[in-house]
């Protein structure tokens, strides 16, 4: 289908740099993500790849021919993409069918096209009884069916979605997250995805770009995002992490806020280190460890969430569920870590972490 | 419950108490015969005045001697006996019947034959008498009093002038009358009530039933009220029935018998609508059906049988058409440009467009009247040389229809252009850029998505610019009135001057205007409403601005030429006009420049009681318009409670009737003949004001208080603050902007009113407008035009207070 490679993009809105030195290649049928807080700069470069903002600098390909550069700049309706947009988008004063055939009819379609093509993508979205509602009659669920049946009735190479899900309420969002993805699978297009919401990355996305004040921090599968971060900000970003202070060397870290206690690991940095242990990656082990006590537990059913207190530190653990009879709120633990992610510490950590709009 | 009912019950009783009472009362005046209740209202008054004259003489008399009273008694009672010969009332009966008040009966019936009917009093005796001190003033009375008696006794030196060459009752009468005079000598209030009687009373005969009436005491102040105030006690009377009625049918419908405060609010509020604007209109459809108490198409035919009359027609509704199409034509493209385009300065563009909405239309139509006279406009002298025409009139004449429209749209594509551009800003970018990202050119966009969606305000805006085109009379009354353009409002004021008949006549116009405003209004409210799309995001949006690209210069050039010719040629024309002695030289001529037209502006004494006037009746309007709106926007926001879209309902009617018809109706309603008389007074000015521009205020304040939400209050309220504090604290400083912005909604249109003022004004109560309107069409042209840019200059200055106090929120 489409590949997108953009080269060096950088958007300034002013004195305001939103977007710094952006450089990907997305390839032809792959799910991209774009992650981030809000204000991160990804949706203006989702709009960027539309044609609805141009870059300050930097080029963008679609297959590659260029179309955002120098002096050539192509505007979005001849790009071929398609697109759903956060508010949907939805024309109020056409009807359903009327709203989806609107690229159709720009390009000029036989009748008999149209409402063949129509009425295939209206299937794929489950809409079929609805073709001649009005919007204003619509669920936003529906709606934003509508939205993407819109975007994929033209076949686009190309299709951009900036934010569709967020509108919707949570039992919803799971199921046209699902749909979304199956849609793609089937016809094979390729999909630039804009979300802020990490869990729908994580299911949806072949490749992850975490972006955080307008730089990519990060690009991978979400296997390696999630358990390889590249950098405090995306451990933090996605999943759950505590971060602890402590020195390397020798095959351990030791970490002066537990007292004194430390950790084996056997890896290359040594100094001022920075450790980020996910909670579920912590379990107590009765052949010693970090030695602490618990402080309190709540049993969520599927998971048992502790908290330990190991010298001047709190430490969060989220074990199996069935421990929770097992254990009293007070007693001494011990807790070893199954897999810890370690990054110099440059004393910047809570600087990274905020979150800037 | 039941306490309740009864309480309605007793109510509604009550109001019907008042309309047979005051029913009862209209037959007792009719069968007086006197003239009207102020009859009845003066006897009242004076039954006071006597009684209080007669208890000083009461005492006077006392301190003479038994013999002299006697004397003095019957000689009061032969005068009055010679005055009331042959009266169907019979003075013997009246006086016998009077038992032990037989002495003051007689005394004050005398005291009041005098004072209407009794001799002439020179007038240096008059003075001089008024001059004497309280005890002199006694003295001089006693010694008339004896003379009274005794014709052999001499005179007080102040009453020889007067009575010393009469005698017998000739003389005797004079002495009364000067011991009446003395006594109410400087009573103003007296004389006033005198006047009153005069005035009312007219006849003898009648006029010693109303003494009667007065001597006896017979009118007490209940008496006086119903009979002498019957109209507003019946209209009173009818107010609280409905009230009651309206009570008791909200109550039912909520299925709970308890009274609510709100429901007083809102009772309130339609009470004064249902006064001073249903009653007059339906008063009007009545006048103008049934005439002589019978459905008759007479007015109509009359009215319509005059080509005059067909001729207004036909140019109100050309003129108002063609000036919906090409205002909204102009307005369209301009709001876009400025809206959603990268326009070189479009703040600048838009400020300016918006501006033209707060100038008064008269001041419009007077530049345009300088600028394209047929014989000295500025054009067309310009047109003359540039395309070398000959010096005959023309080529432009403003004294025509097609004149007439232009000025008109000049003055209304505003009203298109802020509705247009208020959804244009309103509308979801993202409709857009999912037209293009489907393939569409903007162009094509444009046409396919911007212009559908907006179609609904589209329509709204168009319909807005027809109807105030239709019912402006500032514009065809400065423009027609030379041209010989009639328009339906120019017809009605001509026809209100005319007098009676010319009021019956006005009313037919009236009507068929307000039918035509109505129908236009339910037209846009209502059927529109249903179309109207919500097009709002969740999150606030930007709107996507179009990159004009190679057309941006030129746009802009276009648009400035525009701005200039439709905004700054008239402000300028108005501006060098003000200081100018020959209108049709240039203001630079030899010896044309004068500022002798400002300078006499601000001096003249009637010019500044006008602009006092103005500011007065504004800021009342303002004030008691705001407080209305905010009761309004509380019951429609934050209560459940029924019945509240009644008063809504009625504001909105209001302010869709056009002023004139407003006018008139309460010129025609409010002299009386219905219990309030406000005719000629500052009051009905106001009323007027409010009834037409509450509407103003009272949006901006409802759709402020929607914007916040309740639970800001709530959160308040659970904090620990009472619902007052709440109001204090949090909702009034979150709508203060609204308020203040809502309170120069009203106090600007009110502030240079004339439609409305030029039927309604008195000598007291000329306002800047009409006062400006007059020195147009009858004193001097520049100097109305320096007035006319000082109007400009403190509207001007009002926005921008305005723009300062709410932050730049708010600008009209």
């Amino acid at each position: 289908m489409a590949t997108v490679t953009i080269r060096h993009v950088t958007k300034c809105f002013g004195e305001n740099t939103v977007l710094k030195d952006f450089d990907a290649v997305f390839g032809d049928g792959e799910f991209i993500t774009l992650l981030g807080p809000s204000g991160c700069g990804k949706t203006t470069m989702l709009r960027m790849i539309a044609g609805f903002e141009k870059p300050s600098s930097g080029e963008l390909y679609i297959d590659e021919q260029l179309v955002s550069g120098g002096k050539t700049f192509v505007p979005p309706e001849k790009r071929g993409v398609g697109m759903v947009f956060q508010s949907y988008a939805v024309w109020p004063h056409m009807n359903v069918f009327e709203n989806v055939a609107y690229p159709l009819r720009i390009q000029k379609k036989s009748k008999e096209q149209i409402r063949e093509a129509v009425e295939r993508v209206l299937e794929i979205v489950h809409l079929t009884p609805y073709a001649e509602r009005l919007p204003n009659q619509m669920s936003g669920g529906q709606q934003q069916r509508v939205a993407l049946a819109r975007a994929l009735v033209a076949e686009p190479k190309l299709l951009l979605l900036d934010e569709p899900l967020s509108n919707l309420d949570a039992k919803l969002r799971e199921t046209m997250r699902f749909e979304i993805k199956e849609i793609q699978k089937r016809t094979g297009i390729t999909v630039v995805y804009v979300t802020h919401d990490q869990t729908e990355a994580m299911a949806m996305s072949d490749r992850i770009f975490v972006i955080n004040r307008g730089a990519v921090q990060q690009e991978g599968t979400p296997q390696e995002i999630y358990n390889r971060p590249s950098n405090p900000f995306v451990a933090d970003f996605l999943g759950k992490v505590d971060f602890f202070r402590g020195e390397a060397g020798n095959g351990r870290i030791v970490f002066p806020k537990m007292g004194g206690q430390s950790l084996p690991w056997n890896g290359t940095l040594t100094g001022k280190v920075l450790a980020a242990i996910r909670p579920e990656n912590f379990c107590f082990s009765a052949e010693g460890g970090l030695k602490g006590q618990l402080e309190t537990q709540y049993y969520l059913g599927d998971v048992n969430d502790c908290r330990v207190r190991i010298g001047e530190t709190r430490v969060r653990v989220i074990t199996g569920g069935y421990l929770y009879g097992e254990m009293k709120t007070g007693q001494e633990v011990a807790l070893q870590a199954r897999e810890m992610m370690v990054f110099p510490d440059d004393g910047t950590l809570e600087e990274m972490l905020t979150i800037q709009t | 419950m039941k306490r309740t009912k009864i309480g309605l019950a007793l109510c509604f009783l009550a109001g019907l108490a008042m309309v047979l009472a005051g029913i009862q009362g209209q037959k007792e005046l009719a069968e007086s015969g006197f003239g009207s209740e102020n009859g009845y209202q003066a006897i009242y008054a004076l039954s006071a005045d006597v009684a209080e004259a007669w208890g000083s003489l009461e005492t006077e008399l006392a301190e003479l001697s038994g013999a002299e009273n006697t004397a003095a008694d019957s000689a009061a009672e032969a005068l009055l006996q010679e005055a009331w010969k042959g009266s169907k009332e019979n003075l013997t009966e009246i006086l016998n019947g009077a038992g032990n008040q037989k002495k003051s009966t007689t005394w004050k019936l005398l005291y009041l034959q005098e004072t209407l009917n009794g001799p002439k009093v020179p007038s240096a005796v008059k003075k001089s008498i008024s001059g004497m001190s309280a005890e002199n003033g006694k003295a001089f009375r006693q010694a008339l009093i004896r003379s009274m008696g005794d014709e052999s006794l001499g005179l007080p030196a102040e009453a020889e002038a007067a009575a010393g060459g009469l005698t017998g009752p000739e003389r005797r009468e004079m002495l009364a009358q000067l011991i009446v005079t003395s006594q109410s000598a400087g009573n103003a209030e007296y004389t006033e009530h005198v006047n009153q009687l005069k005035k009312s009373v007219r006849g003898k005969e009648l006029q010693r039933t109303a003494f009667r009436m007065i001597a006896g005491g017979e009118i007490n102040w209940i008496r006086q009220i119903i009979i002498g105030n019957s109209r507003t006690v019946i209209l009173i009377g009818v107010l609280l029935m409905l009230d009651t009625l309206v009570l008791a049918l909200l109550m039912r419908a909520e299925r709970n018998w308890r009274m609510d405060f709100k429901w007083i609010m809102i009772l309130g509020i339609v009470d004064f609508l249902l006064v001073f604007q249903v009653l007059p209109v339906i008063y009007m459809v009545i006048r103008a059906f049934w005439p002589e108490g019978e459905f008759s198409l007479t007015t109509v035919e009359r009215l319509f049988s005059y080509p005059l009359n067909w001729e207004a027609l036909k140019n109100t509704l050309i003129a108002s058409f063609a000036t919906m199409i090409l205002g909204t034509l102009i307005a369209f493209p301009l709001a876009w440009l400025v809206g959603r385009t990268n326009l070189y300065g479009k703040k600048f563009f838009r400020a300016l467009f918006v501006l033209t909405y707060m100038v008064p239309p008269y001041v419009g139509a007077m530049a345009w009247l300088r600028l394209m006279n047929p014989n000295v406009g500025t054009i067309n002298q310009w047109l003359r040389v540039i395309f070398h025409l000959s010096d005959t009139p023309g080529p432009l004449n403003v004294y025509t229809v097609p004149g007439m429209i232009w000025v008109l749209t000049t003055f209304y594509y505003p009203y298109a252009f802020i509705t247009i551009s208020r959804a244009m800003e309103k509308m979801d970018p993202s409709l857009e850029e999912a037209s293009r990202i489907s393939g569409a050119t903007p162009v094509k966009t444009i046409f396919t998505v911007t212009l559908p969606m907006m179609t609904p305000s589209l329509i709204a805006g168009a319909l807005l610019v027809f109807i105030s085109a239709a019912s402006c009379y500032g514009i065809p009354s400065i423009i027609g009135t030379p041209g010989n353009v009639n328009t339906v409002t120019t017809r009605i004021v001509e026809y209100v001057a005319l007098g009676q008949q010319g009021l019956n006549d006005a009313t037919g116009l009236a009507i068929f205007l307000m039918v035509v405003a109505l129908g236009i209004l339910f037209l846009s409210d209502v059927v529109l409403a249903k179309k109207q799309y919500i097009t709002v995001s969740g999150k606030s949006v930007q709107p996507a601005i179009v990159d004009l690209r190679g057309w941006r210069t030129p746009l802009t050039i276009l648009v400035s030429l525009f701005a200039g010719i439709m905004v700054l040629l008239p402000f300028a024309t108005i501006l060098t006009t003000s200081f100018k002695i020959d209108i049709g030289k240039s203001m630079l001529a030899e010896g044309n420049f004068t500022t002798a037209n400002w300078t006499s502006i601000f001096s003249r004494g009637e010019t500044i009681s006008c602009l006092k006037n103005s500011l007065i009746f504004a800021a009342v309007a303002a004030t008691v318009g705001l407080i209305i709106a905010c009761v309004m926007s509380y019951l429609l926001q934050r209560t459940r409670i029924r019945g509240r879209t009644i008063p809504n309902f009625l504001i909105t009617l209001g302010s869709g009737t056009p002023s004139v018809v407003i006018a008139l109706g309460l010129i025609m309603t409010m002299r009386g003949n219905f219990g309030v008389n406000i005719y000629n007074t500052a009051y009905i000015l106001i009323i007027a004001y409010l009834i037409k521009y509450l509407m103003m205020g009272m949006r901006t304040v409802v759709s402020a208080m929607s914007q916040i939400h309740v639970s800001l209050e709530e959160c308040s309220q659970v904090s620990g603050a009472s619902w007052l504090r709440t109001m204090f604290r949090i909702t009034g400083p979150l709508i203060f902007p609204s308020i203040a912005a809502g309170w120069f909604l009203i106090f600007i249109p009110s502030f240079y009113e004339l439609s409305m003022t030029t039927l309604l004004y008195s000598s007291t109560t000329k306002t800047i407008g009409y006062q400006l309107y007059e020195y147009w069409t009858f004193t001097s042209q520049p100097m109305s035009c320096a007035m006319a840019f000082g109007i400009l200059l403190i509207v001007i200055g009002l926005n921008f207070v305005l723009n300062r106090l709410t932050k730049g929120e708010f600008s009209i």
